[in-house]
């Protein structure tokens, strides 16, 4: 099974010129990383549209709409960050974490992503780290063991 | 303390829109309100982060809390938001 985090769908130095650009440079980085096919792209922006992802703290964390579901090849995340920030609504992101999940495996994703950037630590880490491999390990699922 | 329990009605649980929801009205009850699953730890409902965090999918139980004056028009009012599908009141393109 793939890694959830390729290290091709890590970005540590990116720049948007606003938030469509941000979540487009997420969507891609899950294209590159052979976990979406390009379609998907289009309905992170649909579904940033309809909701904002902003989970605060300065993060986003876009991802598709149900009728992207049929876009995704396995469930995957990408990461990229942009050190100088970009404009969304009335916030400011300077971490962009997109995923990808078939069936419903986004909830247990979404869950997996909050608790580590819940943790001090591990988000100081996501923020400063300047190591691509630290970043994949920083988002090593806990507990992937095979499923029961 | 005020409790009340829900099952998350929403059909793709609650994250995204019907989690923003929450958090938003959440964030707008007079006082602080708690949410938890099972007996697990109970975080900040007005919390993005935390509410994710939960992992509460279609059909989870989870618990309200809150203390003080206006804890329990707080907990009605957030109870009967999680009892609703607010996937299914997502725009039809969606």
């Amino acid at each position: 099974m793939p890694e959830l985090l390729d290290r091709r769908a890590v970005r540590l130095d990116a720049a948007a010129t606003g938030r469509d650009d941000a979540i487009r440079q997420c969507g891609e980085a899950l294209v590159v990383a052979g976990a979406v096919e390009p379609s998907y792209v289009d309905t992170m922006l649909e579904r940033e549209r309809s909701v904002s992802t902003y989970v605060g703290e300065g993060v986003a964390i876009p991802h598709g709409t149900l009728n992207g579901k049929d876009s995704v090849r396995h469930d995957a995340v990408s990461f990229v960050r942009f050190p100088d920030g970009v404009a969304w609504g009335d916030e400011r992101v300077v971490l962009c974490i997109g995923i990808a999940a078939r069936g419903d495996g986004h909830v247990r994703l979404l869950s997996e992503l909050a608790q580590i950037l819940l943790d001090p630590d591990r988000a100081r880490a996501l923020r400063e780290t300047d190591d691509i491999d630290e970043v994949v390990r920083l988002l090593q699922p806990a507990g992937e063991e095979e499923p029961a | 303390m005020s409790m009340r329990t829900v099952v998350i009605a929403s059909r793709t649980g609650l994250h995204a829109r019907p989690a923003a929801l929450f958090v938003k009205a959440a964030s707008e009850q007079g006082v602080p309100v708690r949410i938890r699953v099972g007996e697990g730890k109970a975080v900040p409902a007005a919390s993005m982060l935390a509410v994710l965090s939960l992992g509460a999918g279609h059909g989870t139980e989870v618990t309200l809390e809150a203390d003080g004056p206006g804890a329990d028009d707080a907990l009605d009012a957030l109870a009967a938001l999680l009892a609703r599908d607010l996937d299914a009141e997502e725009t039809s393109d969606a």
